[in-house]
């Protein structure tokens, strides 16, 4: 992260120089303007999602999900520490179910517990490209700015955004297996 | 159909709230009040994303990259007019939104470069968002791998999406 960060902001800022000295300086402000906005969300959504969480967790549903899941996270991680599993499967189940708001808490929390073990560099690489390439059932922004562009058939892009995202996942998955080392 | 997903899931918890006696109020207060200082914490990550996206886009070196890459992704079969929603993605969901409805305009909602913009907004995720947020406090610094693997299945996903969009 060190390294794309010091090329790309040396590079942006080098070009700025020559074309337009005054908008570094705007256009940070603005970038972190934006980041506040989204973070404020962000606390509301959390908040909800976190409250619910701390619900499931407390019912033992939590540990009915990730008993569900055991076999699909021992294919994909292998042995994991037990205080971490909870989390992961909340976190996959989520991303299932396109729950976007419960995914993040869950993540952290998942990838804060794995750091606590020793070897748990695969299992958090699994996790994360698992996220980063996550599969989406209902791509709901989308289908929102299709209704409001007046769309003959809005839900047109279902299946293909489907079969797409799951595609992403899989290849991510392989890579995973044949690149990174248990 | 999936709008009933949500409040069904909830009814359920609810329900094993009243089975399993749990304190239902405490416990959601409880969870939620994390969420402040969990928000504080990704703050700073948020900032230095947006920032580098915001230069990104300014100082050109976006539409740069888009007109070195054009002929490369056409390769692929990315159509010119999409490289640049594949390059920002990575970045910022709420910038690849706005220019989705660029595209809307541009080339109509029903035709093939936007349906097929659709399928790329919606099958790939903010990579780099991801990064920043779910390693915040994380001790491995080590992204490089995770990162590039996400890209390239990203990738992939992109050039089947326009694949599919063409056959169905």
């Amino acid at each position: 992260m060190n390294i794309i960060f010091i090329i790309l902001i040396t590079l942006c800022t080098f070009i700025l120089i020559f074309t337009n000295p005054e908008a570094v300086l705007s256009s940070m402000l603005n970038g972190g303007e934006k980041a506040l906005d989204l973070t404020l969300k962000l606390v509301v959504i959390y908040a909800v999602w976190m409250g619910m969480t701390e619900l499931l967790e407390k019912t033992g549903l939590a540990n009915k999900i990730s008993n569900l899941l055991k076999p699909i996270n021992m294919l994909l991680f292998g042995e994991l520490p037990k205080s971490a599993e909870g989390f992961i499967s909340t976190n996959i189940s989520a991303n299932l179910l396109g729950m976007s708001g419960a995914t993040t808490p869950m993540g952290i929390k998942a990838v804060n517990e794995l750091e606590k073990h020793t070897n748990t560099n695969y299992a958090i690489t699994m996790f994360f490209v698992i996220n980063a390439t996550s599969i989406q059932l209902i791509p709901s922004s989308v289908l929102a700015l299709r209704n409001t562009f007046s769309s003959s058939s809005p839900s047109d892009i279902i299946l293909p955004t489907i079969l797409a995202t799951t595609v992403s996942t899989i290849i991510g998955i392989l890579l995973v297996k044949i690149f990174v080392k248990r | 159909m999936f709008s009933y997903f949500i409040p069904v899931f909830f009814i359920i918890i609810f329900i094993f709230c009243i089975i399993k006696k749990v304190k239902p109020y405490d416990s959601f207060i409880n969870g939620a009040k994390q969420s402040i200082p969990f928000a504080v914490s990704i703050f700073p990550y948020l900032v230095s994303i947006f920032i580098l996206t915001e230069l990104f886009e300014i100082s050109g070196l976006s539409s740069l990259l888009t007109r070195v890459l054009s002929p490369v992704f056409n390769l692929f079969g990315i159509p010119t007019e999409l490289t640049k929603l594949v390059l920002i993605k990575p970045f910022s969901g709420s910038g690849s939104l706005a220019l989705l409805s660029e595209i809307f305009t541009k080339f109509g909602v029903d035709s093939y470069i936007s349906r097929c913009a659709c399928v790329i907004y919606g099958s790939s995720e903010t990579v780099f968002y991801i990064a920043a947020v779910y390693f915040t406090g994380a001790k491995t610094k080590n992204l490089t791998k995770p990162i590039i693997i996400s890209l390239i299945a990203s990738f992939c996903s992109c050039v089947f999406a326009c694949f599919i969009c063409k056959v169905l």
